[in-house]
Formats: structure tokens, sequence, C-alpha cells
């Protein structure tokens, strides 16, 4: 039985349609899977759903009743819960506090009651099987446990559907973990999920069935055993997946950057020789060391012993400016809050990093710059209206390859790719693997750090496998296998072999 | 269709509006100025606008560049009083006009660097740390003046280079008939905003207020930034406040300069720059501080009590933000009656 029917939903702003006769059903007990890249409309549908929007015209029916007018509050009143991709708990309240937020227990006196408060909390956290002290201030808690506290609320407040937009892009993959077995528990007990993720193993792991949205118009659905991750990308790419990067063996130069027991906080002696032309991915788990490497190796973490060489000289990259003296780049992770700077134009954005190499020339030669810039835009294909546009205004996508690009402007050889696909579509992902691959043939060092192994399987001569600071394995470009890198990373090797032993 | 090209003429209005607006509130005010003075408009009254702006402008100007970075400076007007204090003193002892200019401006730098080092390297809130300086420097300049057995502090007009300070502060340019204040407020205005739109020192001001980690990231060194700001900012009350001495000739610790850092950011938020940093031009101060002069002007062309000034200055500043907010206002009533931001 479905609990979910939406048909033919459109829904246009300022003229232009956003969704076109989309068709979404959702059955009791199953978690169905909306995909799509960003801007295909999954956002704007289950924003109609939660009553954020209204459609221009369709039926929403939900357990059978036809929905009308809905607003937001209805939504959560039928039993629809969104779960936001910014969480919206409450910071600076406890735990229970939450989750009785405008529903607090109170005696005849109006004092809270917050005994029975806090054992109901205790009751459903031990039901969920999650594990959060009910007393803990919200602001202590990672945000994997903020998630589940989000859940829930949802939970607590009697939802039936679940929306949940994104939800593992902030957590690690413990936390994801945990978090899926908590969606498959309430799952059998017949609650139902909507899941948005770009993640594709995710997908694949956690969901029943797929609906694909590509440009506001409704492309297919089906059941998630009848199909593989490249047909489901296919489908939400469209024509655009056929030109996919080629790896292609290249022939590698000198060595470029040599760590010899090199350490630092969150790293611990790291020996890893990197050559010319080579691209070689970091991964682990999240706090493993490959990000804080990166930032050792940048001078943004203080290394505390061993060599960094670069180009065979070696340096004390104790600041972010004598990393870039010697060609070192870095693309930090979490490009919003790291790299975007938002009141900026793109040209602006590409070339604030280089103008700290040059200061001895004050001067800003404006043809110069837009003259480099539209080169970068040429070989980057960043798509914008023009280079005065705000980068804020430009997606994801090419948000990131204008950082890129910030730093490909100080001509730096060596680049250092933190998370370089969060957040981004598939197709634009598809751009940046490409990138990445040419700028290898064109000399360039890169080292890529990502949770995602098919991304490393993609453009990786080399994959380093961090567990706790420390290099677990090096595994050549065939060795690579998404099986084998998780059990290094997880460490369970270890324990297999502690079993054997 | 021609729904979304309406759309896009909306957003180059709200674009034009979020760039201009300065000037509109400029020309509004200039021209109620205009009006209530009627008949009795001269070169003089118009040139005196800008005149009478110099000090509060280029003022506004050394708490614009701060502001770009996201900081703030309580202390210039207690700076203008210990700096202007001092300098009267030097020109007392010296009789000579350059020592006095280069004491002033690097009092000026001293100052700037001190509340700079704080704020920058140490890290402290740029807020509590002015707010401090504010009460330590105002202070110290009623102390020197008090153990002196002075009132108040005063250029000596029986030195032979007095009369040539004076007329720096107050004669005319011959010919263009000009006053010299308002060319060195033009050129000083001038040279600030090459700094911040053409010069890649001013690019990191705004990215430092834009997105400090993100500037920071980009290899920019954000803490000597600051430091360098508010010295820079030093050089500018300096010469401020050495063109005060040289216009009033007297400086009145427990009045001189009172209120200055309030005059000082709102002819900022008026000329459009934004308070959280990172956005907005100082060019707009000038145009800001002198719509301010003209507030003065109407009230004593007006003649109604000047207790009242205070009044309409704040209702002014209110409706000048509200004015530049109105785009924003218009689309935040629009986006929450059909939609929410995704």
């Amino acid at each position: 039985m479905s609990i979910l029917r939406m048909t033919n939903i459109n829904k246009s702003f300022y003229g232009v349609q956003v969704l076109e006769n989309i068709n979404f059903e959702v059955e009791e007990g199953e978690v169905h899977a909306l995909l799509g890249e960003n801007g295909a409309g999954k956002s704007t549908l289950m924003n109609i759903l939660g009553g954020v929007y209204t459609r221009d015209s369709g039926t929403v029916e939900f357990e059978g009743h036809t929905l009308h007018n809905t607003t937001i509050k209805m939504a959560k009143e039928a039993g629809i819960a969104f779960v936001h991709q910014e969480l919206n708990v409450v910071n600076n309240l406890k735990v229970y506090e939450n989750l009785f937020l405008n529903k607090e227990i109170i005696n005849m006196f109006h004092k809270l009651n917050k005994k029975e408060m806090i054992k109901r909390t205790q009751e459903l956290f031990k039901d969920l099987g999650v594990d959060i002290e009910p007393n803990e201030l919200v602001d202590n808690l990672n945000t994997g446990k903020k998630q589940l506290l989000e859940i829930a609320k949802a939970l607590f407040a009697d939802a039936k559907l679940f929306i949940l937009d994104e939800p593992t892009t902030a957590l690690n993959n413990d936390e994801i973990y945990h978090l899926f077995s908590i969606v498959k528990k309430l799952k059998d007990s017949g609650k139902s999920f909507v899941f948005i993720s770009h993640k594709m193993p995710e997908i694949f792991v956690l969901a029943d069935r797929y609906t694909v949205l590509r440009n506001g118009k409704y492309i297919k659905t089906g059941y998630i055993k009848n199909t593989t991750p490249e047909d489901v990308t296919r489908l939400m790419v469209g024509e655009s997946y056929a030109n996919r990067e080629v790896y292609e063996a290249r022939n590698l130069g000198e060595k470029v950057i040599e760590l010899v027991n090199f350490s630092g906080e969150g790293f611990n002696n790291i020996n890893l020789t990197v050559h010319k032309g080579e691209v070689v991915g970091l991964t682990g788990l999240q706090g493993a060391g490959s990000s804080d490497l990166l930032q050792g190796i940048f001078g943004l973490k203080a290394s505390t012993g061993g060599i960094l060489k670069v180009f065979g000289e070696e340096i004390h990259a104790q600041k972010i400016h004598i990393a870039m003296k010697n060609k070192i780049a870095m693309l930090a992770s979490n490009r919003k809050e790291n790299s975007v700077i938002p009141d900026m134009d793109l040209l602006e954005n590409t070339y604030i990093a280089e103008h700290t190499l040059s200061s001895n020339k004050q001067h800003i030669n404006y043809k110069k710059e837009l003259k480099k810039y539209l080169d970068l835009k040429q070989r980057l294909n960043i798509k914008d209206n023009n280079q005065k546009e705000l980068i804020t205004n430009l997606s994801g996508g090419n948000q990131q390859k204008v950082i890129l690009g910030r730093w490909l402007n100080t001509e730096a050889e060596i680049l250092l790719l933190d998370n370089p696909t969060q957040g981004i579509d598939v197709g634009a992902k598809t751009e940046i693997y490409k990138l990445i691959l040419e700028l290898s043939k064109q000399g360039k060092t890169i080292i890529v750090n990502t949770l995602e192994i098919p991304e490393i399987q993609r453009v990786a001569d080399r994959c380093v496998v961090f567990y706790h600071g420390k290099i677990q394995i090096i595994l050549d470009r065939q060795d690579i296998s998404e099986e084998k890198v998780m059990l290094y990373a997880t460490n369970a090797i270890k324990n297999l072999e502690v079993q054997y032993d | 269709m021609t729904e979304k090209k309406l759309n896009k003429k909306y957003n180059i209005f709200t674009e034009i509006w979020n760039k201009y607006n300065y000037i509109l509130i400029f020309v509004v005010i200039f021209i109620a100025f205009i009006l209530i003075n009627g008949s009795a408009t001269t070169w003089k009254t118009l040139v005196n606008i800008p005149r009478h702006s110099t000090v509060i402008g280029i003022i506004a100007l050394a708490m614009g560049l701060i502001i770009l970075t996201g900081d703030i400076d309580l202390s210039v007007g207690s700076q203008l009083a210990l700096i202007g204090g001092l300098t009267v003193m030097v020109f007392n002892n010296t009789n000579n006009i350059v020592i006095s200019l280069l004491f002033a401006i690097f009092s000026g730098v001293l100052l700037g660097f001190f509340n700079g080092l704080l704020i920058g390297i140490t890290k402290m809130p740029a807020f509590i740390v002015t707010l401090a300086t504010m009460l330590i420097f105002r202070s110290v300049a009623q102390t020197v003046m008090n153990s002196n057995k002075w009132t108040i502090y005063q250029l000596d007009a029986n030195l032979s280079y007095w009369k040539k300070l004076w007329s720096i502060g107050n004669a005319s340019v011959p010919v263009i008939n000009v006053p010299i204040m308002v060319i060195i407020f033009f050129i000083i205005a001038a040279v600030v905003t090459y700094i911040t739109t053409c010069t890649k020192f001013g690019k990191k001001v705004y990215a430092v207020g834009s997105n400090e980690k993100a500037a920071r990231l980009s290899g920019i060194n954000v803490r000597w930034l600051r430091v360098l700001v508010y010295t820079l900012s030093g050089v500018l009350i300096g010469f401020a406040v050495f063109l005060y001495v040289a216009n009033v000739g007297s400086v009145d610790p427990a009045t001189s300069g009172k209120n200055y850092e309030l005059y000082a950011i709102a002819g900022v938020v008026i000329g459009g720059v934004s308070m959280s940093g990172g956005k907005g031009r100082l060019l707009g101060i000038i145009f800001g501080s002198m719509s301010f002069t003209m507030i003065d002007k109407i009230i004593t062309a007006l003649g109604v009590n000047p207790l009242i000034n205070d009044t309409i200055k704040g209702l002014i500043l209110l409706l000048a933000i509200f004015i530049q907010m109105l785009p924003e206002i218009i689309s935040k009533m629009k986006t929450n009656k059909h939609m929410v931001k995704e």
C-alpha cells in the first residue's frame, strides 16, 4: 500500500518551470531514494510535500487523504517529517529540552516536570538504540548525534514519513552505519523514508526503490535490486554522461614530495614519496589523519617531527605562505566555510591567493587579471555570465572550479585536494575527475583526500589508507578495491590476523 | 519568459540600488538643504559642506577601513582628544608646522598600532579593546592637561608660524576659492578609495571581512593585516587631528571629538558599507559624512533648538538604513509568501 502518492505536480518560479508533471509514490515501510543532480527538482518537490512551497497544480495524497493547500504545520501534523540538511536543533538547550520543545510536560503549578521528560527521552533512545545522554547540552553533541536527535524529534511527533535530505554529508562512516541501522529498524516497524543523497554506495545499501528526476522532469522509478550505480548515474546525468574521463597510465617524473617520519597533530610517522605527475589518493575513516596530513604539508598544522622535502629540498612549512612559495596549493574541504569569499566576484576570488605571493607589486592590473581569469575559465569550463558575478551565484560544482582556479593561478605544482567533490552533483563531479587527470598529465602532482573510494579508483595511481593517524597500507592502482580499502581503513585486517593467530 | 526578464530587471535595479543608494540619500538631503536655505545659498555655504565634513570625513574613512575587515574602533574620538592635545603642545614648543604634522601622524600610527596589536595578534574582541582605549586615551589627555594646570589645550597665537597653521585650517585657495581643507579631504579620499579598490592590500581587506577563514587559507596573514589596517587608519586619524587643530586652534579633552566614533560609524553606514565587513565602497563614506554635515546645517538654518540635533540625526540614520535595506525587505516579504530559499 502506498503511503504517499504525488501525481502530476507542476511548479514554476518567476515563470520558469522547475517541476513538470512529476509523479512520485512511496510505499509504506520502504526507503525510497529520490535521485537527481542539483537543480533537478528534488528539493522543490520535497518542499512542496513539506508545505514549504505551494504547488501550481497536481494532487498529493497521504495515507489515502488528499492534502490541499498544505502548510508546514499541516504537513507535520499529517505525519510528514522533513529532516533538513541544516539541522534545526537548538544548540543551547539540553537534549531532552529539544525533544520536548513546545510540548513540555508541566505539573499542576505549571512547573516543568523534568524527571518525566528525561525518563521518556531515555525510553525513546533505548528503543531506537541511540546512545545520547538526555541531560547533555546539544552543543556538545557531534553532528551525527544531532541528526539522530532530529529524527528522534520527528518520531516523537508521531511522524510516518521521513524525508532525509542528504543526511550523511557531515557524518563519518561509523555514524553513517549507525544512522542506517536505525533507519532500517524504523523501516521494519512500518515507517517510510524518502532518502536524498548523492552518494551511490549509500543508496545501494539503504534504499529499496528509486525515482530519478532530471531538469524538473520525471525520468524513472524502479527497484534498486534491478539496477546498477552506472545505470542510475546515466539516468541522472543524461547524455553528458558519455564524455566520461578516462584514466591513462603516465610516465612519472622526479620525486616532488618526500615525507620521512613526518608527524604532527593528527598524523604520525608518515613515510611517503610522491612523483611529478602522480595522483595519490588518501583515504580513511573521518579523523583518521589523511586530512590532517594535507594540512600539515600546507603549513596549516604545525609538524612536530620528521622531514618534509619538496622538490628535493627540506622545508619547514610552519606557515601557509612558505608552503605557497614552494609551489604547494591546498583546496580545503568545506568549500563554503574555508574557500568561498562570498562578497567577492569571480575574478577577485580567483586572484586573491596569487596576490599574497606578488604583494611587492601592489597595483592591480585589471586587464592582466581578466586575461588570466578568462584563460582559467576556459581551461576549467567555468559556467558564468561574466567575471563580475558573485561567486555565491554559481552552483557548487562551478564554485569549486573557481577555487581550483584560484590555486592554478598561483602556478602551484603540487595540488592538495581535500574532499574536492564535497556537495557537488554527479555531473560536476565527473568534470572535477577529468580535470584532476588532465592536470596530472600536464605535470602537476596531486594528492586527493576523499572518503569515497570509487573516486580514488577513477583517478588515483596509488591509494594510501590511513588508520589512527598512521599509514596502514599503500595500494597500487590495480589493487584498489572498496572491500580491501575498507578492511584496512577500519583496521579489520588486524582483527582477522589476530583471529588466525 | 517575460517574467524571467522582469526578474532580471529587478535584479539589476537591486544591484544599482545597493551600489549607489548613498548618492540618492545625499541628493535628497542636499535638495532639502537648498530649499531651506533658499536665496541665502552662496558659493561659501556650498563649499562649507565638504569643509565642515573634512575632519569627521577622514575619521570616517579610517573607520570604514576597519569596518571593512569586520572590526570596529570606538576610540577614534578619544584619539582626537589625546593626539590633538599633544599636537598643540608640540606646536607651542617647537613653532614648527611640519614637526607638528609628523607628530600627529606618528601618534595616530602608535595608537592605531596599539589597538591593532591587541585585536590582531592577541585576538581580543575589537569592540572591547577600543572601548577600553576610548576611556584610556581621553583620560590621559585630561590628566596631562590638568597636571599642567590648563583648562584647555590652546595654540599659542603669538608664535610666528601660528598664522600659517591657522590658514591651513581656515583659508581658501585663491582663484578657485575652495578651502584648503576641502582639497586635502578630497585628495585623501581619492587615495583611500584607490587603496581599497585597486591594490592587492585593499582586496585582502575585503577578503578578511568577507570570510576570514577562507582569506587565511588563501595565504593572507590575517593577524598582521588587522594590525596594518589599524595602523593605516591611525595615519588617517593623525592627519584628521592635525587639520582639526589647524581649524579650531584648541582642544578641550572634555568635549573635543566626543561622539565622533558614533558619527563616523553613522557616516560609514550611510555610505553603504556593511557593518559585518567585506561589503561596500569607501567612496560612499564621503557622501555619508557630507550628508550628516548638511543635517547639522539644516537644523541651524531652521533655528530650532539645537538639542534636537541628535534626534534628527538618529532618525535620518534609521531612514537611511531602511532605504538601503528596502530591496532586501521587499524580496524577503515576497519569498515568505511564495517560497523559502532552498
